[in-house]
């Protein structure tokens, strides 16, 4: 296919990651705030499905900038991976990202799992506040994209992928 | 440089749920998903390969060692939507042993374990957005708690690109399986062509080895400044 007289490939098709994703792929790379600059925090959460049914070995993957909201520092990778446990729990321990121009603070999640035909993308905010990709979700959803502060330095963020009170989603 | 990243016809890719795959009927959302404007957060992304170091680029040994199965040697090409090559994007890989067993230890069918054969590999591509990964060629098996469904002979492969919104986690098939005429997974693209890309093709081989040629192509062009 041409468009504009450059070839255009159409992108490969995703597919579900299955049950069987490599332990040894989602270990030791949850730690993000190692040698990183910056305010250290702690992210946990759980993963569940329809009737809060936990799962486990899902795979997270976080990207986020640096504590001064940029995103292309050679010494911190914004970068992690963790899979949940039996409880559907998962632990990130990374730096708070600053905001970068016309965004709030956030870290995007990805989801990937067995029985998911494709990847879900969703977002982690701080507070509520003015955001575009926020605020391209209807108000009433809004909350549920926004962590719960445990403590100065402690977030938790559930995600639930269906049932009542679902995780908003993002289509790109 | 700049990168866009374009809604995909949906023909091309798997929707949310499928009738013959009972789960994604409990996980994927219910409501639909939120377009949402795309800003440098997701049009950038991560260097990876500083955090994933290459894992293993050989996963059928030699001698006392060797893996039991066909040999296969996978030629893999990845590039993005204007068909550049993406030397330096980390390729993962894994899959099954010749009988049909995970290494994982949620793998519950009654197969047994090649104890030379470790399906897991982490690779980067080379300068033409090449990986080459030697294995066996893997095994079917059957889903628990299904009619009748057998996954065909496949790869797993997850895929960075340029940005965030780049990464692919896809599944590739062998040609000729009458295993992929069923398989829910393959047959969740609408589209043959597209369904067709996921199957690699047999190139001929005068070694002792099976090779087979296949292209990931992850999302995003390159943004032309002086367009609309």
């Amino acid at each position: 296919m041409t468009r504009r007289g450059v070839s255009h490939l159409v992108p490969t098709a995703e597919m579900t990651l299955g049950p069987f994703f490599p332990r040894e792929f989602a270990e030791g790379v949850n730690d993000l705030a190692k040698g990183a600059q910056g305010e250290a925090i702690e992210i946990t959460g759980r993963v569940v499905e329809l009737d809060g049914r936990p799962l486990d070995n899902l795979v997270l993957e976080i990207w986020q900038a640096d504590g001064a909201g940029r995103l292309d520092n050679p010494d911190f990778s914004g970068w992690g991976r963790a899979a949940t446990d039996a409880q559907g729990s998962y632990r990130f321990r990374t730096i708070r990202p600053g905001a970068i121009a016309g965004r709030a603070p956030h870290i995007n999640f990805l989801v990937l799992y067995s029985g998911l035909m494709r990847q879900l993308q969703t977002v982690m905010f701080f507070d509520s506040s003015d955001d575009p990709v926020l605020h391209s979700v209807e108000q009433a959803r809004r909350s549920r994209l926004v962590a719960v502060r445990i403590n100065a330095n402690s977030y938790r963020f559930d995600i639930r992928l269906r049932g009542g009170d679902e995780t908003p989603f993002f289509d790109d | 440089m700049a990168i866009r990243i374009e809604r995909r016809a949906a023909a091309t890719q798997a929707q949310g749920i499928e009738p013959g795959y009972a789960q994604t009927a409990r996980r994927w959302p219910s409501q639909p998903l939120v377009l949402r404007p795309h800003t440098p957060s997701e049009l950038s992304g991560p260097q990876v390969q500083r955090c994933l170091p290459e894992i293993r680029g050989d996963l059928a040994g030699y001698g006392e060692r060797r893996a039991l199965g066909q040999l296969i040697r996978l030629r893999v090409r990845v590039a993005d939507e204007d068909g550049a090559p993406l030397p330096g994007t980390v390729v993962e890989a894994w899959h099954c042993n010749a009988a049909g067993k995970y290494i994982h230890p949620n793998d519950s069918h009654d197969a047994p374990v090649d104890p030379n054969f470790y399906g897991a590999a982490r690779l980067v591509a080379g300068e033409n957005g090449l990986v080459e990964l030697r294995t066996i060629k893997p095994g079917a098996y059957p889903v628990p708690d299904t009619d009748g469904w057998w996954r065909p002979p496949h790869v797993h492969f997850s895929v960075w690109g340029r940005v965030w919104l780049s990464r692919l986690v896809t599944q590739m098939f062998f040609p000729g399986d009458p295993l992929n005429d069923a398989d829910v997974i393959l047959n969740a693209i609408r589209d043959p062509e597209a369904r067709g890309r996921c199957i690699a093709r047999l190139v001929p081989s005068k070694t002792s080895e099976l090779i087979y040629e296949y292209q990931l192509v992850v999302r995003g062009r390159k943004a032309s400044p002086g367009l609309p």
